[in-house]
């Protein structure tokens, strides 16, 4: 058995085991996307990055050593880790309102442990495919809105009319929304009044994609 | 070590007269080849008794192709720069004991003529340790490198423990020249440590660094040091076998190292017993294909297992390694610092660098300066000896603006801290590193942010993908680096560029994506004032990035010679003969065509 200090708590456990097990042992948490125990752990994700002796290290994979002093909160770990998650969403084709994972995500979970808020309001509602409000033609806000509400409106057949506010980086999900939005035909002219009703500024990026589904019209 | 009488035979020959032609695939590049023929040809229509003699390179490229004429009683002359036809005039003036139009003389006897290698500014700042038999020796000829006092060292060394030679090279205080600096005796001693019947050394020598071929000039002009520090490195470590890896796209790196191996082989270096000493060790020429991540240790133990990518350290290579065996890997130089180090003794290699860094380092000078070549000089000498003194500063007209020391990722040295004494902390608290030894000089005809975008996109398209800080944040940097030369970057893409790096460079899983960001890190560190420029006033102020400069008339200087309009692809270009003429900028693609064209020079960038 080896002794590591995390965050200050002494924990004991076997030599060579990934830093996780102490970190988990101690109590603490941190964000794992890409570590599947045995199955995978070749540290690719960097979500997951903890200072060892002011080191950056991936928990899940870098050893403990005897007197390690582990820290695993810090606002440098922080800025890291949410750099990381936000690449990682730039390369995601985010489609909530028809995924099937919708409800056994791991990356909505860690959005919500790393409080991002970096996902629309369809990750949190239960109606998919031919269900989704946006599918049977109604101006539903819900693909531009921040998540964190539970999809109460949705939830109840209401369109959702953006009480949240837009999601922070249209950008990442640009092509997915004017998809959905141009697939199941639903008017820019009315979505921009839906958007008009809480949203008095819209930033230009989504400005654009509701124009151009009403141009497409 | 080298006796008069062993160096008169290597200079002058078994005939007394030598003449030298440096054959490696830079100078092969430059005409040696035939340069080579021609010289045989001389010699034997003119009956001249003088044997041609192959050599590697001295690392002096910007006179390549040069020869070296080396008669007995004359002082042995270099001639740079020759070209075919002059090649029978040197050898008749030389052998008639004319040798002013020699470039240099190796040593001079009395006064006046050429001046020596001493006097001149590119060789008197060397410190020829590793390089010694650069451009002296035939890498080919393995007798030629015992005369040079060659496989005396691993001699030396085998009549130690390995405990022992673990100790010299750690009183030597030698540290690894393939980049990070770590020191050498410290993975010997923990891969001696491992129990396990079978160990492996290898030698790096990839060298993927774009502008960078020290360890291949070493390889190739002297390829028996690397063999023999690669022996010495397998003694000490307890190892069994030894692997070269080398690039398929070197390869006369390759032959020549392999060709080493053979001779060596024969006679007794390589084998079993090795010199009668119960020591048994071969060697291997490994040809990969090339990959700039392949020269990362595990991506390199990764590839001769054939994978290719790196992976998390711990476990260190020393401990679990090829095929989970314990290895050493070091560098080209850093084997060939080991064998000179047991050949000359310890403390002819200390008594340069610094405190900390010990030695020599070949330094390897290119871009805008007017002598690109490889010197070696103590570690700790300044940037500015290198680009000034030895590689001659700027082209005339020009001003260096910064030197890109350490290869792709390394970061951009500012003229203003050309006094900077460069070893591996220095470097690296100023935004650089050592890496493998390259230095880009920068002039002012260029932009920095174009600079930064030129290494990071190199950077990108040698990402592994493992991971995804490299992978995807790479991607992004270039897109924003993408924008900024476009003039259509803000403020904050800045900010977060600077973010964003520094989250690479963390925490990325090797040091690929470690130093990958450094280039822009560097840039923003240094020139801060050019990015801004682009973004406000979207200017160029070097006028390179193409989106952002304009090209026009100057109504002065035109004198309506049609000459632009007729080169325009595009039509943009109006005026009538005689006149002043106008470029339409809503056509003009900027292809910059009509500024070559003009003769009056009145086309003019803003
Ligand atoms: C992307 C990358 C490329 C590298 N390329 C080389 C190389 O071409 N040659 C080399 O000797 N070391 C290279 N290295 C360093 C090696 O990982 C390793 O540190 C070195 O070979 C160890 O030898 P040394 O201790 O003698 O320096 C590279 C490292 C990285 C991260
Ligand atoms: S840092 Fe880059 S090169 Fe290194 S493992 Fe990650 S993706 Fe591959
Ligand atoms: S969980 Fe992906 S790197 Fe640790």
């Amino acid at each position: 058995m080896v002794k590591v200090y995390v965050n200050g708590v002494e924990v004991e456990v076997p030599p060579g085991v990934p830093i996780i097990e102490a970190v988990e042992k101690a109590g603490y948490r941190v964000p794992v996307l890409c570590y599947l125990n045995d199955f995978f752990s070749e540290a690719t994700c960097r979500l997951c990055v903890v200072l060892v002796n002011g080191r950056v290290v991936p928990a899940c994979k870098f050893p403990v050593s005897d007197g390690a002093k582990i820290v695993t909160e810090s606002r440098e770990l922080d800025t890291y880790r949410r750099m990381n998650f936000q690449l990682l969403l730039s390369t995601h084709r985010i489609k909530c309102w028809s995924c099937l994972r919708k409800t056994s995500c791991s990356l909505l979970d860690l959005s919500k442990q790393l409080n991002l808020g970096e996902f629309p309001v369809c990750s949190e509602c239960p109606l998919t495919g031919d269900d989704c409000l946006v599918a049977k033609g109604e101006p539903c806000l819900g693909p531009l809105t921040a998540a964190g509400c539970s999809a109460e409106c949705t939830r109840n057949g209401v369109p959702c009319l953006g009480c949240r506010g837009y999601i922070e980086d249209p950008e990442l999900w640009r092509d997915s929304m004017r998809d959905l939005y141009e697939k199941h035909g639903v008017d820019g002219e009315k979505l921009e009044a839906a958007a008009k009703f809480f949203w008095s500024f819209l930033p230009g990026e989504l400005k654009k994609i509701i124009s151009e589904v009403s141009r497409d019209k | 070590m080298l006796t008069q009488t062993s160096l008169n035979r290597i200079l002058y020959g078994s005939r007394g007269f030598r003449i030298r032609v440096p054959i490696s695939s830079c100078t092969l590049a430059a005409g040696a080849g035939e340069v080579y023929r021609k010289v045989i040809k001389v010699v034997e229509e003119h009956g001249v008794d003088a044997e041609v003699y192959r050599v590697g390179c001295t690392g002096l490229c910007f006179m390549d192709p040069w020869i070296e004429l080396a008669r007995e009683g004359l002082p042995p002359a270099i001639y740079g720069n020759v070209k075919t036809e002059q090649i029978e005039h040197i050898i008749k003036n030389y052998s008639e004991g004319d040798l002013s139009e020699a470039t240099a003389v190796r040593f001079k006897t009395g006064s006046g003529g050429p001046p020596a290698l001493e006097e001149v500014d590119f060789w008197r700042y060397q410190v020829r340790y590793v390089s010694r038999n650069c451009g002296l020796v035939d890498p080919e000829s393995i007798y030629d490198y015992i005369e040079t006092g060659g496989y005396l060292g691993l001699k030396k060394a085998l009549y130690m423990k390995q405990e022992e030679v673990i100790e010299v090279i750690k009183t030597s205080g030698l540290r690894g020249r393939g980049g990070a600096g770590f020191p050498t005796w410290l993975k010997w001693k923990i891969a001696y440590e491992q129990k396990n019947d079978v160990k492996y050394v290898i030698c790096n020598g990839d060298e993927g660094d774009p502008g960078a071929f020290m360890n291949r000039l070493l390889a190739e002009s002297d390829p028996h040091r690397v063999l023999e520090g690669l022996i010495i490195a397998g003694y000490a470590v307890g190892a069994t076998r030894g692997i070269i890896f080398v690039r398929a796209e070197k390869p006369l790196m390759a032959d020549r190292l392999e060709k080493a191996v053979e001779d060596a082989r024969k006679l007794g270096f390589l084998g079993k017993n090795i010199l009668s000493s119960n020591f048994n060790f071969d060697v291997e020429v490994y040809r990969s294909a090339g990959a700039f991540v392949c020269g990362e240790e595990t991506a390199l133990i990764a590839a001769i297992e054939g994978r290719s990518r790196p992976r998390q350290r711990p476990p260190y290579p020393a401990t679990h390694g090829l095929w989970g065996r314990p290895t050493v890997i070091n560098n080209v130089e850093t084997l060939a610092h080991v064998a000179t180090i047991f050949q000359t003794g310890v403390e002819e290699f200390v008594k340069h660098g610094t405190e900390k860094s010990r030695g020599t380092k070949m330094f390897c000078v290119t871009g805008a300066v007017k002598r690109t070549g490889v010197y070696e000089v103590p570690i700790g000498t300044k940037i500015k000896t290198l680009v000034f003194d030895l590689a001659g500063g700027s082209i005339e007209g020009r001003k260096v603006k910064a030197v890109q020391i350490g290869g792709p990722s390394g970061g951009c040295i500012p003229a203003e801290l050309m006094d900077l004494e460069m070893d591996y902390e220095s470097l690296q608290s100023y935004g650089a590193i050592m890496g493998s030894g390259g230095l880009v000089v920068i002039d002012d005809s260029n932009c920095m942010v174009d600079v930064a975008k030129f290494f990071t996109s190199f950077t990108l398209a040698e990402s592994c993908g493992k991971c995804l800080p490299c992978r995807v944040g790479m991607r992004h940097l270039s897109d924003l680096l993408e924008r900024l030369t476009s003039g259509e970057a803000s403020l904050e893409d800045i900010e977060v560029a600077q973010e964003l790096g520094e989250s690479i460079a963390r925490s990325s899983l090797c040091a690929l994506g470690g130093t990958a960001p450094n280039p822009i890190l560097s840039t923003l560190r240094y020139f801060k004032d050019e990015y801004v420029e682009h973004v406000v006033n979207r200017r160029c102020p070097a006028k390179v990035c193409a989106k952002l400069v304009k090209y026009s008339v100057d109504p002065a200087l035109c004198r309506g010679c049609t000459q632009c309009a007729r080169v325009c692809q595009v039509g943009a270009i109006s005026g009538s003969p005689g006149e002043v003429h106008r470029i339409n900028y809503d056509i003009c693609i900027k292809c910059g065509q009509c500024l070559i064209a003009c003769p009056f020079g009145a086309i003019k960038k803003v």
